[in-house]
């Protein structure tokens, strides 16, 4: 569904990623893992097209998107949900949530009725969303923007979904409800590509991870190997 | 000094107001998708009104030459957007305020050699014989500023609020990034909206030249107030303009009577110095809480 | 180190040496009319470059500073006895406290309302100028002559002289100043004005004064205009010489002093190269082969975006196009010097020095001087007594914005030489409690105290002077500064020169203390070897650490990190466990907040639980996560988390 390939890219002049290559399955969630700096964020960054790979190839569902603008990527089937969040802090819930689907939706007139049934999906998946849907999202607290994060990217209809650091600040008992939503649209069949810190709880939902290190793929595998490698507990798993 | 008159000179001034609520207007369409403003302005409501007066002249209809200067207009709203804004947007840095004010400064040495320094007269199938309007006279003319200026406001709030187009908009300007990653093309959008704001000088420079004739000096002072009420209302609020451009012209029509008409543009500039020290956000724009 | 010295402090001499030995070559009046423009508006330029460069803000007031000095000074040797000095005394001052009546209300602002708000004042000045014509004479214009100095008349030569003395002054007095804790300062406020308020260097008031001191420099300059032409109309001082001024500046290169003079002579020898047309040819045709040159390599070596390449040859072209076809120059001015400007602003954006100086740096290989041995941590940072007696203590402080009751009531006691944790939930209420401790809030009720006196409300600076420093959650590093500098910016109890002192050039055995003590706390969190990094380039776990270091340097009984670990990978969240042992054994009391629990329990001795802006639970940190509202509200079912792994999917090769 999505193939990297040896991709280079940076900042400037400073090169962070040199030479990364993953691939992510239909239907499968996928952890990436590595050290602060490894360049997860910004593998993350160069698949959506928010900085333009200097080398390499993307390829989503078999389509070259490689250097397209990120607007176009996403219109053709990747929902990224970036670090930090990013929601609209001055949308109320439902225009972030509206905005989520802006590629599929009429510019002008209609577009409520339109995303109807999407809005409904997302609700049912966070209530506290539905509850707070008049709310200015800045207003939310951080939680709440993450769900709202990922149901915004839910609203697009993703071929393949991009979660960096979902857990990031977050109290334990949201971080649960965070990988119990993740669970639950693994269940459904939605494919993900998931940064994330707490690289227990990462393998724990994933079918495969890959661990960064200095921008290239270090090691790779399923959990299971990955749990027998005695180095990467050391370092990574604690 | 009779009250009516008072009245009258404050009435004639708050709808010149409006044009600088108009100008204003341009600047915080694009403030609203890319948090830059240009701050040459004034000249591309200059030279739309060359423009516009030069089709004239060729002997084309008033009501062909309004939209043709539109779209001009609009044209220029996009040059202005290629050549100084999208770069610095991109690197995240401020150049787009200088560039802005070259931009403006080359257009207007343009203006200069091309139409030549003189102030000409504006011709306009509306009328200018004053008439009586609840007990204050007002020429047919000004009150086609007014309408003119609220109709296209109206027009453009209506949109920025009501559909998904506006909702991107203030998406791409909280987060040009996350909104591009909604599949919004952030530069389609601040492009939209410099072309909207070349549209709405444009509409200005029409509007306000048979008022004050046509020439390269012509909006310097216009924009300068525009600035003022700008920065007063905030930058972020449609309507506060309206106040703040009327309130405005009424108070410069009174302080060039009482103080002297050399300090017409005083009391503009004095507001906006004090509205600063007093609210900084504007007075009608939303204060922001700080975060960290 | 003397190689350094020699070369810069050697070019500057023998500038300084050619211009005053110029006169003495080159007899012709004209030239040295130019000579004296030149250095006129060096220091002018140099006041300009400081709100422009430093504060990185757009500024569209000088000239008027220029004409109010001008006039200033025009009045003051007319109507008073004064004199010269006097006048030369009169006119920086009256535009220093002038700049900083614009500078209080303006700089509340940034960016574009910044520029706008300068812009109308340079109106206001115009029309001022001319409408009290009481004073000034109005449009018709003032003339005055020349006042003797001391008694001894001025010829031309004698007063280029002294414009070139005073111009090396200046140019000595902005050395000193911004190499300074000032100019520290000053870049600092740029890159993050919160972060400098909570490192008590107090960011407004450094700000007022760079604007006002720049301001000053723009009426000093005003003054020798003023006695240079002898003659004054307002409308010299208009908008469009603004915009020729911060062409100077931005084309000499922003943040340099070579770069306002080279910006200065340029903007002097302007009105020449216009009025000649085969030398604007000759000019614009170079200009042309620059632009082509720069944007090949820039293309080739991928460090331009295409744009950027391009823009600057298509306008040079115009010039040179414009140099043939039209036949009065002078007639399209304004569009030259756009165009000038333009291909500038877009081609080479740090300004000729700017790329002059790296070039140079590379090519005569200039080591940066070596840094001191770090001073012994026992001086910088001297151990504190943790004697657990009640440090911090909350008196039912509340917090509300509109209905939203974000802190609700808090009440508890920090005590000297703990690791107090702080937990809760998102939106509990922890960040906003910090906020209003370290200042940045006023509390709606309740009070904070600091061994028993109450901490003042709602100033950073003020909390931050008071012995309060903190981290932030999303990092407020000033990225454009080193880490060394980063730490010094905060450093307190060292800088003691008044800033006449420093303008002298006496503040330099306390800046080699300072960077000796920053050094000290870098190598307490392990940061020793990036201190000549700048703090962008650092990695996102060293900049985590660098926040540390930097509000340790404010020597803290009380150190508030907010989630300090948050984003951090495991091996960083390791070091940092050690690191707040560290500071933590100097008896530096410590507030944590953190979502890690096993990094709380690791490090603290008592952790309070909040939630909905309330206190729910406080005790040990095993108590705190046995209790039942900190499981419900916070940590949630553990076995959750800990589900086992689910059946491996397909692999992929």
């Amino acid at each position: 569904m999505l193939l990297v390939e040896d991709v280079y890219a940076g900042y400037g002049l400073s090169e962070v990623l040199l030479g990364t290559s993953l691939a992510v399955k239909p239907g499968t969630v996928v952890a990436l893992i590595g050290a602060n700096g490894a360049g997860k964020t910004t593998t993350m960054r160069a698949i959506s097209g928010l900085i333009r790979p200097a080398r390499g190839r993307v390829l989503l569902d078999g389509e070259p998107v490689g250097g397209l603008p990120a607007s176009r990527i996403a219109r053709l089937g990747l929902a990224h949900a970036p670090e930090g969040r990013k929601v609209f802090g001055t949308l109320c819930v439902e225009d972030n949530l509206l905005l989520g689907a802006y590629g599929r939706l009429p510019r002008f007139f209609g577009f409520r009725g339109r995303a109807a049934a999407d809005l409904e999906r997302v609700y049912g998946l966070f209530p506290r969303l539905r509850e707070r849907r008049r709310q200015l999202a800045g207003t939310l607290s951080g939680g709440e923007q993450q769900m709202l994060a990922i149901g915004r990217a839910l609203m697009a209809r993703p071929k393949v979904m991009l979660l960096d650091e979902p857990s990031m600040g977050l109290a334990p008992v949201i971080v649960q409800e965070v990988f119990r939503t993740i669970r639950q649209l693994k269940a459904e069949g939605m494919t993900m590509l998931l940064v994330e810190q707490f690289a227990k709880t990462a393998l724990e939902v994933a079918d495969y991870a890959y661990v960064m290190e200095r921008g290239r793929i270090a090691i790779e595998g399923t959990p299971a190997e990955l749990r027998r490698d005695e180095r990467l507990l050391a370092a990574y798993l604690g | 000094m009779p009250a009516s008159i008072v009245a009258q000179m404050a009435i004639s001034g708050a709808l010149m107001g409006l044009v600088y609520a108009l100008i204003a207007y341009g600047f915080q369409l694009t403030y609203a998708t890319s948090k830059s403003i240009n701050f040459g302005q004034g000249e591309l409501v200059m030279v739309s009104a060359f423009f516009s007066l030069t089709l004239l002249d060729l002997g084309l209809s008033y009501w062909l030459v309004l939209p043709a200067g539109l779209l001009f207009g609009a044209a220029l709203g996009l040059v202005v957007e290629r050549a100084g804004v999208r770069l610095a947007l991109e690197q995240k840095s401020e150049g787009w305020i200088l560039l802005t004010i070259i931009l403006g400064l080359f257009f207007f040495s343009a203006a200069e050699n091309i139409w030549g320094r003189d102030d000409r007269p504006f011709p306009t199938p509306i009328p200018s014989d004053s008439i009586h309007v609840l007990g204050v006279d007002v020429t047919p003319l000004e009150l086609s500023v007014a309408v003119g200026v609220l109709a296209v406001m109206g027009l453009i709030e209506l949109l920025k609020r009501r559909t998904l187009l506006g909702k991107a908009f203030e998406a791409v300007s909280v987060d040009r990034d996350a909104g591009e990653l909604m599949g919004i093309s952030a530069k389609r959008t601040v492009m939209l909206s410099y072309a909207l704001s070349g549209a709405v000088a444009a509409l200005a420079g029409i509007l306000v030249s048979p008022i004050t004739t046509v020439g390269p000096t012509m909006a310097s002072a216009l924009v300068l107030k525009a600035f003022s009420v700008a920065v007063v209302a905030g930058l972020d609020s449609g309507f506060g303009v309206v106040l703040v451009g009327m309130f405005l012209g009424a108070l410069e029509t009174l302080a060039s009577f009482y103080v002297g008409s050399g300090w017409r543009e005083a009391p503009g500039l004095v507001l906006l110095i004090l509205a600063l020290a007093v609210r900084p956000t504007g007075v009608f724009g939303k204060a922001a809480i700080r975060k960290v | 180190m003397w190689k350094r010295l020699f070369l810069v402090r050697g070019a500057e001499l023998l500038l300084f040496a050619s211009l005053a030995a110029l006169p003495l070559a080159v007899a012709s009046p004209y030239a040295l009319g130019l000579l004296m423009l030149l250095a006129i508006y060096g220091i002018l330029l140099i006041g300009l470059d400081v709100t422009v460069g430093y504060l990185g803000q757009v500024n569209l007031a000088q000239a008027a500073f220029l004409g109010l000095g001008a006039y200033a000074a025009a009045i003051v040797v007319t109507h008073t006895g004064l004199g010269l000095v006097g006048a030369l005394l009169v006119a920086p001052t009256v535009c220093f406290v002038l700049g900083a009546l614009l500078a209080l209300p303006a700089l509340r602002l940034e960016g574009p309302q910044f520029a706008l708000a300068t812009l109308s004042f340079t109106a206001l000045a115009t029309t001022a100028l001319n409408e009290l014509e009481w004073l000034t004479q109005g449009a018709q214009g003032f003339s005055l002559s020349r006042p003797p100095l001391l008694g001894h008349a001025l010829g031309a030569r004698a007063f280029y002289w002294m414009c070139v003395a005073l111009l090396a002054m200046v140019w000595i007095a902005m050395r000193n100043l911004l190499s300074s804790q000032w100019g520290r300062a000053f870049e600092a406020l740029r890159d993050s004005p919160i972060a400098t308020d909570a490192m008590g260097v107090g960011t407004y008031r450094h700000k007022v004064a760079a604007f006002a001191f720049g301001s000053g420099l723009g009426g000093l300059a005003g003054a020798l205009y003023a006695f240079n032409f002898q003659y004054l109309q307002p409308q010299s001082f208009v908008y469009e010489l603004t915009v020729i001024l911060l062409l100077g500046v931005v084309l000499g290169g922003r943040k340099s002093l070579w770069g306002a003079f080279v910006g200065a002579s340029l903007v002097a020898l302007l009105p020449n190269l216009l009025s000649n047309r085969t030398l604007f040819q000759a000019f614009s045709a170079l200009g042309l082969a620059v632009a082509l040159a720069a944007g090949a390599r820039g293309l080739f070596r991928r460090t331009m975006r295409p744009f950027q390449a391009i823009a600057p040859v298509v306008a040079t072209s115009a010039l040179v196009v414009g140099g043939l076809v039209v036949e009065n120059t002078e007639d399209w001015r304004k569009a030259i010097f756009a165009l000038m400007l333009f291909s500038v602003v877009v081609g080479l954006p740090e300004g000729l020095m700017g790329f002059a100086t790296r070039f140079l740096a590379q090519l005569l290989r200039i080591a940066p001087p070596p840094l001191p041995p770090p001073s012994p941590l026992d001086e910088v940072l001297p151990a504190r007594l943790a004697d657990g007696a009640v440090l911090l203590e909350l008196r039912d402080l509340r917090r509300h914005f509109g209905g939203v009751k974000a802190v609700d009531g808090v009440s508890l006691a920090v005590r000297a030489g703990h690791v107090h944790g702080l937990i809760g939930p998102n939106g509990s209420g922890k960040s906003t409690l910090v906020n209003v401790i370290s200042g940045l809030y006023t509390p709606t009720s309740g009070e904070a105290l600091l061994r028993g006196s109450p901490l003042p409300h709602g100033s950073l600076v003020r909390v931050a002077r008071a012995g309060v420093a903190r981290t932030f959650q999303n990092l407020q590093l000033f990225t454009g500064l080193t880490a060394l500098e980063n730490v010094m910016v905060a450093l307190t109890g060292v800088y003691r020169a008044p800033l006449p002192f420093v303008l002298l050039g006496l503040g330099r055995a306390e800046d080699r203390r300072a960077r000796a003590d920053a050094l000290a706390l870098l190598e307490l969190v392990g940061l020793r070897e990036q201190a000549r990094t700048p703090a962008k380039d650092l990695t996102y776990g060293a900049q985590r650490f660098l926040e540390m270091a930097r509000a340790l340097a404010r020597k803290p009984e009380v150190l508030i990190l907010d989630e300090p670990a948050a984003g951090l990978a495991h091996p960083d969240v390791v070091k940092q466990v050690e690191v707040i042992r560290r500071i933590r054994e100097r008896g530096v009391t410590i507030v944590l907040i953190e979502h890690h629990m096993d990094v709380v329990t690791q490090l603290c001795d008592v952790v309070t639980a909040l939630d909905g802006g309330k206190l729910i639970a406080e005790g040990s940190p095993d108590e705190v996560k046995r209790h039942p509202k900190v499981i419900e509200a916070y940590l949630g079912n553990v076995g959750d988390a800990a589900l086992p792994a689910p059946p491996a999917g397909a692999r992929i090769s």
